[in-house]
């Protein structure tokens, strides 16, 4: 190949890599673990780990049990279905100014609210940091994210383009050489192994947020129109308020009627719009849990009636672009596949990091001597993104069993209070791995190790759900799923800083020098 | 219950399909004490064995789960299993010498016809344990 392209493309993989690495490897982690949103959400929610027998739930009793407690006033209800992964029916309801409250949850059994369980847990706090890094201003977080995606299927390409030998290094990973060879070797596998999961799962997050990053395509088509476009493409339907009293006709009856439209499949979730106008209307949402494409099947009542008003399935366009979401959102169930994408989204994770240690390695020398700054500045980046980011997160977790329900400080929720946690405690392995240089990598890991074990054991002590009893019953399998995870990741981060470290170990240096000379 | 041992099926097909082509490369067979392997029609043998075994992969999950979840299941299956054969070859080499062994069967009778014809030094299938 043309060396002079190989060369630009080696100097856009290396910068690209090093300038978004850190915001690449959030995406990845937080992604990663919202593979499991909804089994993190059971563990940090302890009273929703509910044995529920999913019968058929009583939407007649459920919704109007939920609204009893909330203004009558309002301009929505929003009622997520119980299912395979979330054991418990979950409320939201939107006020007249169209402010988002909840999401209160539901034991299906009895229609009784949960006490607040005082987390944003895995779906409140891990899965909106994958793609809004929780940063609402002006969009700025899907943005960024827009960017190190684009960023990544550059860093894909042009990773395949300069990489030299891609087959005859297609199984090879020497664990045993110098820290540059055996990281570059675990950075090609995982990046040329994973590739397809990789660059899939990359173009499908970009093409979920189309709407947002390239809004000409609405514009252009429907003039800015974005109420048309949502009818045409989700199949929105609203009806003008009357401002006269309204009634609610049985909701299961409407529930069974879509269900027989669908040929089968329930609903996953419902939302009354104006609830208690004479105009109001009863949507119900196909279930997503039976085909990988998120379909936006959807059946609109007349909520006083119980009438059909409106059915809506996805046009060709839309049903691509729904089942390429479907890919990148799995909302099916298929606990297989589940495990597979957590797996390759590690690798994800491990390719990234791997490739900062391998830009380091391969300048520390060449720095050193000529006292330049750069690989002491990548390496505490490196350290905080990586360690630092994992180190977040369980002290996340363990925050989460420490605190008390109920709880505020300093004016905060508790709900605040654990992300606080989270960002405090990582602006802090940052501070840490920028102050002890050579020592940051072995001192995060260890604590990795220490806050795995710790939030195992409070989860135990504070829930009484211990390995033992999780495994034993099938409803509490989400903690033992969680447990057995951060139990498997301590050994692995020991693994990491014992290898990271090795190099300093200056008792072998002939027979590296042997080995990088065949 | 089924689902489950097609699940098995599809994780050993994958891997044995990926260990047959790794055995078609230079590098694999050093990290089985090696020096070289095999050529030829052994060669073409190997990737076509290791390229059905995939296939039949494929044709398992799609038993199981339908085209287009048996598709994912499939797409996503073979790169972590391409990744278990790379980390045998690197933690566990050992594992891989039976199939190394299936491989080469033929020739080591080569190898044995002559010397009953009495030409020259026994000679062995070139093997160098001194590598790790």
């Amino acid at each position: 190949m043309d060396q002079t392209f190989r060369k630009s493309m080696a100097w856009l993989h290396t910068w690209a890599g090093v300038v978004l690495g850190a915001l690449l490897f959030a995406i990845f982690w937080m992604g990663t673990l919202s593979v499991f949103d909804k089994e993190i959400d059971r563990w940090m929610m302890p009273d929703t780990r509910l044995a529920a027998p999913l019968e058929t739930v009583s939407l007649d009793r459920l919704l109007p049990q939920a609204a009893a407690e909330i203004d009558p006033n309002v301009g929505l209800w929003w009622l997520g279905m119980p299912g395979d992964r979330q054991p418990v029916a979950e409320f939201w309801y939107v006020d007249m100014n169209g402010e988002w409250y909840g999401p209160a949850f539901l034991d299906p059994r009895n229609g009784a609210r949960i006490a607040d369980q005082g987390t944003l847990a895995g779906t409140g706090f891990i899965f909106p940091f994958h793609f809004s890094l929780h940063l609402g201003w002006q969009n700025l977080g899907y943005w960024l994210v827009g960017l190190a995606g684009m960023a990544m299927l550059a860093l894909l390409v042009s990773g395949v383009v300069i990489h030299r030998k891609i087959f005859a290094d297609f199984f090879t990973f020497r664990w045993q050489r110098k820290l540059p060879r055996s990281s570059l070797d675990l950075h090609n596998l995982t990046g040329v192994l994973g590739l397809p999961f990789h660059f899939v799962i990359t173009l499908s997050g970009l093409i979920i947020f189309f709407a947002i990053h390239f809004p000409g395509v609405v514009n252009s088509v429907y003039g800015g129109d974005r109420a048309t476009f949502n009818r045409d493409a989700f199949g929105s339907f609203q009806r003008e308020a009357t401002g006269a009293p309204g009634s609610l006709a049985p909701l299961d009856r409407m529930a069974a009627e879509a269900t027989r439209i669908w040929g089968g499949d329930p609903p996953g979730f419902v939302r009354v719009w104006r609830p208690g106008d004479a105009n109001a209307t009863v949507e119900m949402r196909r279930t997503r849990a039976r085909s990988i494409d998120m379909n936006v099947d959807a059946v609109h009542f007349d909520a006083a009636t119980g009438e059909v008003l409106r059915t809506h399935t996805a046009a060709p366009v839309v049903h691509v672009q729904r089942f390429i979401a479907g890919l990148h959102f799995i909302q099916f169930e298929h606990w297989p596949l589940r495990w597979l994408y957590f797996v390759l989204g590690l690798s994800g994770c491990v390719m990234t990091g791997t490739g900062y240690v391998y830009w380091v390695e391969t300048r520390r020398k060449r720095h050193a001597a000529q006292g330049l700054p750069g690989v002491r500045i990548v390496e505490g980046l490196t350290v905080g993104a990586v360690a630092g980011i994992i180190i977040a997160t369980l002290a996340f977790f363990v925050a989460n069993r420490l605190l008390p329900l109920g709880v505020t400080f300093a004016g905060q929720e508790r709900a605040a209070l654990e992300v606080w946690a989270f960002y405090l405690i990582w602006l802090v392995t940052f501070a840490h791995a920028w102050s002890r240089p050579g020592r940051a990598w072995r001192e995060q890991c260890w604590a990795i190790v220490g806050l795995a074990m710790l939030a195992v054991v409070l989860n135990a002590a504070t829930t009484g759900d211990h390995l033992v009893r999780a495994l034993a019953h099938r409803h509490l399998w989400p903690v033992a799923g969680m447990d057995l995870l951060l139990l498997a990741g301590a050994p692995v981060a020991t693994l990491i800083a014992l290898r990271l470290t090795r190099r300093r170990i200056a008792a072998r240096p002939s027979q590296d020098a042997l080995k990088a000379a065949e | 219950m089924a689902g489950w041992l097609l699940l098995v099926g599809i994780v050993t097909a994958a891997y044995l399909g990926f260990a047959l082509l790794a055995l078609t490369q230079a590098r694999p067979w050093q990290r089985l004490g090696q020096t070289a392997p095999p050529t030829g029609i052994r060669r073409l043998a190997l990737r076509t064995l290791g390229g059905l075994a995939l296939l039949s992969a494929l044709v398992l999950c799609v038993v199981r789960d339908g085209p287009s979840f048996g598709a994912l299941l499939w797409a996503t299956a073979i790169s972590i299993a391409a990744v278990a054969v790379a980390l045998t070859l690197t933690w566990r080499p050992a594992l891989l010498r039976p199939l190394a062994a299936m491989a080469t069967a033929e020739r080591k009778v080569r190898y044995s016809r002559m010397e009953t014809n009495g030409k020259g030094t026994a000679k062995v299938p070139p093997n160098n344990p001194t590598r790790p």
